[in-house]
């Protein structure tokens, strides 16, 4: 039988994450807070909790690309058709799956506009009905495999539970936690917080370096041309977060990838690996980002590629260390001996094994690819059509704040990032705590050892990916 | 091993690492968008003789196998071309920005070094006590901070409130020091960046340093030496510091070379015409030339420094030689 804490979480976090998706796409033109002087007092609340409620469900919510929706159909599509050609047990999953990937065909089509289509078109009107069917089916899928693989399941919801137990446990990582969940609100919720026309370069609302006053959009006082310090800060939230999560997918995609190989196959290809690596690792990585800027030009997505190429190296060597590990494991030759692949061992038994220790990473590296954003950002090369902490930086020192001194323009865009940081360092050093059993304080793990012992019979605890502890109970069936 | 066999190993490493190198940065400058040679001249109109002309001084017009074999040519003679906007040679452009580069770097790294160091030490003796919680959380987030920023709040704090250091630059414009006089401007200038580029690593060397202190401590060596019957301070400065240090000297050999980065960040905030302020002159100008030789001279600093801290490794670390 299906845990029922798992099926308490699909149901809490499909509205979630509805609402994630929603807020994420929510138009930039619908505010909460208006400036009173637009809008007559005592009337622009209700007007606006309408508008803001409407928000969810404007054109532009489910808006990504055409193209976007089509790769996630033919992923949808490969993925039901390949469960059901196997027979596995999750056969209601997979139909499932073919549903979801007819879904996305809609979608896909709306999107890139039913006459005359296009692979980059953004142009539907009804995404967020299909971002609904599509996440009410997703939430269906984990469901219906969770009632075909009940153990797993269980493993997966008893591995996680013990995984938050450990991390609650730990101040830094809680402190790290709470940091990036209000940083993470404040892009989110950016619609709601400042009106997007504040950025304009006409809305000017004080005079040049007005300082800090009661006023809510002058609680941080204006910029040289006399904008909202605070609406700039709240919206470059979204910039700087974003930009530093696609270059960290992007980073450890290559790095565990590279990683893996390397250290699975010995020998010529691993050395030819690990000198590609080394190269990567010696190259002074802000030089070359800023030729690379200079020369691919500055927008959003070779921000985010130049930083994910640059930043690979180190995750490359961890991943490696631990592949070879892995890789003198007892389970390994069994794999090898009944003539599993080489793909098969590397993704089935190699990657949930190393997977802890990349999770951990992953984390670490978001905070170093958020100093690189606002690094190249401060150096002129980032977005000039978007706000990040950097950028603000950037035009904050061009245009001589510090000399006179306005502590306002500097001071908040520093202190995000720098909280920021500090958050995800103290989450991902928790989390290579909580998960590698070693570094783990031994009167504590003791401790937990006992009970834990004493509750499942269950020697040891596996990381989030749940990959030895499975093998453990396989061997044991 | 082998002495020589280990130095022969590890040399041989360094130099195929350096044509590594050298050979993506000839395919970067290649696969970057658009013509080479227009690359390599200034923007505006470029008339086709120009063009034709500096296609033919860098050997654009042969095939890509000659132009790699002429690279190398002019890579090892010093040979990066002509700097368009100073319009001069790149060589000598680069040479005179080294020296203040290195004595910015030099300077920031053994204060960093130190400070780092000596805190680490006593976090490191005292884990978990009231000092350590203090300044580890400290070095996280120094570690943690953007160069520049703290380089601004520097510039607010020192130069426009309390008017102690200058803004930027190296010396004043137009003073004309000599001797005790010219050194004490220099100093005076130099402090602020020198001091912005070491705070970054001091919370780095104080974190490193904690923890092979603590690595140390519970080695039984260290318990020998207490039950010998020890003061605290001699265990401490006569067994924990010197096998600690080891680990530490390494770490701070190879971040010798990846000053580049804070060296960047420090000068471009306060004009310092280092190497660093060079690279991001020349980014805004579009200088290819000098990029391309600020980026081979960074890369081959970290293989270099990287190679001391083998060597260095060897002598320190005896476990090496066996």
């Amino acid at each position: 039988m299906m845990p029922r804490r798992f099926r308490n979480w699909i149901l809490v976090w499909t509205p979630v994450a509805w609402v994630l998706l929603a807020l994420c796409t929510y138009p930039k033109d619908r505010p909460v807070i208006i400036d009173p002087q637009i809008y007559p007092k005592g009337e622009a609340p209700t007007v606006s909790l309408m508008r803001s409620i409407g928000g969810f469900f404007a054109p532009s919510i489910g808006n990504y690309p055409a193209w976007i929706m089509i790769a996630l159909a033919l992923c949808a599509f490969a993925f039901g058709v390949t469960g059901l050609v196997r027979r596995s047990k999750a056969r209601t999953m997979n139909l499932l799956l073919l549903a979801m990937g007819v879904v996305f065909v809609l979608w896909g089509l709306d999107a890139g506009g039913w006459s005359g289509w296009q692979a980059g078109g953004r142009h539907g009107e009804r995404g967020w009905l299909f971002q609904t069917l599509a996440l009410v089916l997703a939430a269906l899928c984990i469901y219906f495999w969770a009632r075909a693989n009940p153990e797993r399941a269980e493993l997966t919801t008893w591995n996680t539970h013990q995984v938050w137990k450990l991390y609650r446990a730990n101040w830094q990582g809680m402190v790290g936690l709470c940091i990036m969940v209000f940083f993470a609100l404040l892009a989110l919720l950016a619609p709601f917080l400042a009106d997007h026309m504040m950025l304009d370069p006409n809305a000017q609302i004080g005079v040049p370096y007005a300082p800090p006053d009661r006023d809510y959009y002058m609680w941080l006082g204006c910029t040289e041309i006399g904008q909202s310090v605070l609406a700039e800060s709240i919206w470059s939230a979204r910039i700087s977060l974003v930009v530093g999560l696609l270059a960290t997918a992007i980073s450890t995609v290559l790095g565990a990838g590279i990683g893996i190989a390397a250290g699975y196959y010995g020998g010529w290809q691993s050395e030819v690996w690990m000198r590609i690596t080394d190269v990567f690792l010696v190259l002074p990585w802000l030089p070359l980002a800023m030729v690379l800027a200079a020369a691919w030009g500055q927008n959003f997505w070779m921000i985010i590629i130049i930083i994910g190429i640059t930043s690979w190296p180190g995750t490359a060597r961890v991943v490696r260390s631990d592949t070879l590990r892995v890789r003198e494991l007892q389970f390994m030759e069994r794999a090898r001996a009944i003539g599993s692949s080489n793909v098969h061992i590397m993704t089935k038994h190699v990657l949930p094994n190393v997977f802890p220790l990349i999770f951990a990473n992953t984390i670490l590296v978001v905070a170093i690819a958020i100093l690189s954003e606002t690094t190249l950002s401060f150096l002129g090369l980032g977005d000039p059509l978007n706000f990040s902490w950097g950028t603000m930086l950037n035009y904050a020192w061009e245009n001589g704040a510090a000399g006179l001194p306005a502590w306002w323009y500097l001071l908040p865009p520093g202190i995000a990032i720098v909280l920021v940081v500090v958050a995800f360092t103290f989450i991902g050093t928790a989390f290579d705590e909580v998960l590698d059993p070693k570094l783990r304080k031994r009167e504590e793990s003791d401790e937990r050892a006992k009970t834990r012992g004493a509750a499942t019979g269950e020697p040891a605890l596996a990381g989030a990916g749940g990959g030895t502890a499975l093998d453990d109970k396989e061997g044991e069936r | 091993m082998d002495r020589r066999r280990y130095f022969a190993r590890k040399i041989a490493n360094a130099l195929l690492t350096v044509v590594l190198v050298a050979s993506f940065n000839f395919i970067l400058f290649r696969i970057l968008p658009g013509d080479p040679a227009r690359l390599l001249l200034p923007k505006g109109k470029q008339p086709p003789e120009a063009v034709e002309k500096q296609r033919k001084a860098f050997n654009l017009d042969k095939p890509l196998w000659q132009q790699f074999i002429y690279y190398w040519g002019d890579t090892l003679g010093g040979e990066f071309g002509m700097s368009f906007s100073e319009k001069r040679p790149v060589s000598e452009v680069v040479v005179e920005r080294i020296w203040p580069t290195v004595v910015l770097v030099g300077v920031g790294t053994i204060f960093a070094t130190i400070i780092g160091m000596i805190s680490g030490v006593f976090a490191g003796w005292r884990r978990n006590g009231t000092f350590d919680v203090v300044t580890t959380n400290l070095g996280m987030v120094f570690y943690s901070m953007p160069t520049f920023w703290f380089g601004l709040l520097m510039i607010m704090l020192f130069s426009t409130e309390l008017r102690w250091f200058p803004t930027g630059r190296m010396e004043e414009p137009g003073a004309d020091l000599q001797g005790w006089a010219q050194l004490m401007s220099l100093a005076k200038h130099l402090f602020l960046p020198a001091f912005t580029f070491a705070i970054a690593y001091v919370g780095e060397y104080h974190l490193i340093m904690r923890s092979s202190i603590t690595g140390v401590m519970n080695e039984d060596f260290t318990l020998t030496a207490r039950a010998k019957g020890l003061s605290d301070t001699q265990v401490l400065w006569k067994h924990v510091v010197p096998n600690a240090m080891l680990p530490t000297v390494t770490i701070v050999m190879m971040n010798i070379g990846f000053v580049m980065s804070g060296a960047i960040l420090s000068e471009t905030v306060f004009n310092w015409p280092g190497l660093g302020l060079l690279s991001y002159e020349a980014m805004q100008k579009r200088d290819y030339p000098v990029m391309q030789a600020v980026f081979l001279l960074a890369s081959v600093a970290v293989i270099l420094a990287n190679l001391i801290a083998d060597i260095m490794y060897y002598y320190l670390d005896p476990r090496v030689k066996s």
